[in-house]
């Protein structure tokens, strides 16, 4: 069965009208003219239980509105939307027991309470027995290495600290989706590792559903074998992460070190994309010869002193999908 | 219901934080009784006013001037900072009900008020100007039960002003608004039996009353026993009929929740 499903779902927004100038602002107290703007286009997709799916679009692509509706806290304007069986904002209560949320910009800690005192409060707000709260709360600060700092109220916290602390929260009364909006942004790597690694085991062994926002790639990589990529509201990508690549991603970049300036290269399909000094990289678009054969027509005309291929990573394959996007919606 | 009281606890701790507040409140509420009490000895003097003495308008402002301070009408500043600050998402997305969680986190505040600046300053008014004893036992208790009605009430206009400014996306107005409604009808500054008798009619008709001149008036012995109980119940009804009000706006304040940033 379907854990989330979402069908035609859509959300606006009113934006009033402002006027310009004082003259501007005494007209908006008596005028009420806005306009819609559309957060959320008729999305339609599912998730199964257990799956990791990293949700992902550009700033304003609906991101956040679409967590906040599955979290039962933001009303849809149309279509449906049903997250364990039950329209999310009518039961806000009964979903938020069994969803575990968290915003990586937005802190849901006690500020001025210690750690552990916020998971205690923690512990009565979701009702977790005892025994159960025990066994979670142990695994948390184990891999997430919080004893260190359990004392400390959280306002004293680092944010690296501080968001471990919050995924540990959203863990702990066992819950079967867990939103993360964001949860890596402005963490340095090691803070970043650590949290990957424990989604990828809470999902892979607790069976977790795991849904997540970013702008890291490298989180989708590590932890979501699918993604669903949206842009302006609309869906644009529900499918595996090797299978994008693979659509988009048939483009090479090759770095070639020449012995001295080869001036301009004239071979077709070939775009210089970045040079430093006699190291220079080429973007080389899909074509009928390999990329072996288009290095050799340039190795037979100039000096190359090294080459190397470098397949396309996740996030320029995400890169050339947002310029299509943005290319498309010029010319549409 | 040990959840909610966990946050009226959690309030009550986080005050102690500011225990250097007390003393300004020591101070403020003494003087603000100081003044007021100086103003019925110029007025009243050695007579009565209207069947009043000195000795039960002294005793009306210090049960007025220490009630304002356990109300709890302020909670709409609390609201509309999570509304602006869009904090509000993460306290709608614990599995617990949100305006009773502003009650029992309010009522943590109340109750740190009772204790660090309210008994105190009782005393000290108490003991400097003099303070009447209740009319009767009756009066006493009916006198603490007009309390939690006090808190109650004031508990729903304030977070009925915090729904309504879902609409307005500003609350300043509104509770400015309510402050002043407050101040006259309630009838903590002026007894209501001074109003003008078309006045006396209006406040009758709010339910403002409730927060100041009611607790007052009963523990004087200026509500008759057999009024008494019709006042409680008229109190009642207020609180049931905001509550149902709170209720309906509530569900459609929701749908218009915006929450802002991120």
């Amino acid at each position: 069965m379907d854990i989330i499903s979402v069908q035609g779902l859509t959300r606006t927004y009113r934006q009033y009208k402002r006027f310009p100038g004082i003259m501007g602002s005494m007209r908006s107290l008596f005028t009420r003219e806005y306009t819609e703007e559309l957060a959320v286009r008729e999305l339609t997709f599912s998730i199964q239980e257990g799956e990791a799916v990293g949700y992902l679009g550009p700033n304003g692509a609906g991101k956040s509105t679409m967590i906040k509706m599955m979290s039962g806290i933001l009303v849809p304007t149309s279509g449906e939307l049903h997250v364990l069986g039950r329209v999310p904002h009518l039961a806000r209560k009964e979903n938020a027991m069994q969803i575990g949320v968290v915003f990586g910009q937005r802190s849901q800690l006690w500020w001025d309470l210690p750690v552990n005192d916020s998971f205690d409060l923690h512990k009565y707000i979701y009702k977790i027995p005892d025994a159960t709260f025990e066994k979670n709360l142990a695994f948390c600060l184990d891999m997430l290495a919080i004893k260190e700092f359990i004392h400390k109220p959280v306002r004293q916290l680092s944010l690296g600290q501080r968001m471990r602390v919050e995924i540990a929260m959203a863990l702990l009364h066992e819950p079967r989706i867990l939103f993360l909006d964001e949860p890596t942004i402005g963490l340095d790597v090691m803070a970043k590792d650590q949290i990957r690694q424990f989604l990828r085991t809470v999902n892979r062994e607790k069976k977790v559903t795991i849904v997540l926002t970013t702008h890291d790639m490298k989180d989708i990589e590590e932890i979501c074998p699918r993604m669903i990529v949206v842009n302006k509201g609309e869906l644009v990508y529900d499918g595996s992460v090797t299978a994008l690549r693979k659509k988009l991603g048939n483009e090479r970049q090759v770095v070639i070190e020449f012995r001295e300036e080869p001036g301009l290269i004239d071979v077709p399909g070939v775009t210089l994309l970045q040079e430093e000094g006699l190291r220079k990289t080429y973007l080389f678009a899909k074509s009928e010869l390999s990329v072996f054969e288009i290095v050799s027509q340039i190795a037979a005309n100039y000096y190359i002193e090294d080459v190397s291929i470098e397949q396309a990573d996740i996030e320029s394959v995400i890169r050339r999908l947002y310029q299509q996007l943005a290319a498309n919606r010029q010319i549409g | 219901m040990r959840t909610y009281v966990k946050f009226t606890a959690k309030a009550f701790s986080k005050q102690l934080a500011y225990r250097s507040e007390v003393w300004l409140r020591l101070i403020g509420n003494f003087v603000t009784v100081l003044i007021q009490v100086e103003i019925w000895r110029a007025v009243i003097g050695s007579e009565r006013i209207e069947g009043v003495t000195l000795e039960q308008m002294i005793t009306y402002s210090i049960i007025n001037t220490l009630l304002l301070a356990l109300l709890l009408h302020g909670i709409s500043g609390k609201v509309d900072e999570s509304l602006k600050s869009g904090s509000i998402a993460s306290e709608l997305i614990k599995p617990i009900s949100y305006p009773l969680f502003l009650l029992f986190d309010g009522l943590g505040n109340t109750l740190y008020q009772l204790v660090f600046t309210v008994a105190p300053s009782l005393l000290i008014a108490s003991l400097y100007f003099g303070m009447m004893p209740p009319a009767s036992w009756t009066h006493l208790f009916a006198f603490l039960l007009a309390l939690l009605l006090a808190l109650l009430i004031s508990f729903l206009l304030g977070y009925l002003i915090s729904l309504l400014a879902f609409w307005f996306m500003n609350h300043f107005a509104l509770s400015w608004m309510l402050g002043g409604f407050i101040t006259i009808f309630s009838g903590a500054f002026l007894p209501i039996w001074f109003f003008p008798s078309s006045w006396i009619t209006v406040a009758n008709l709010l339910p403002f009353q409730y927060m100041g001149y009611v607790p007052a008036a009963i523990y004087l012995g200026n509500i008759t026993t057999q009024e008494l109980w019709q006042v409680i119940a008229v109190g009642l009804g207020w609180i049931a009929g905001l509550l149902i009000l709170v209720q309906w706006l509530w569900t459609r304040a929701v749908k218009r929740l915006v929450l802002q940033g991120g």
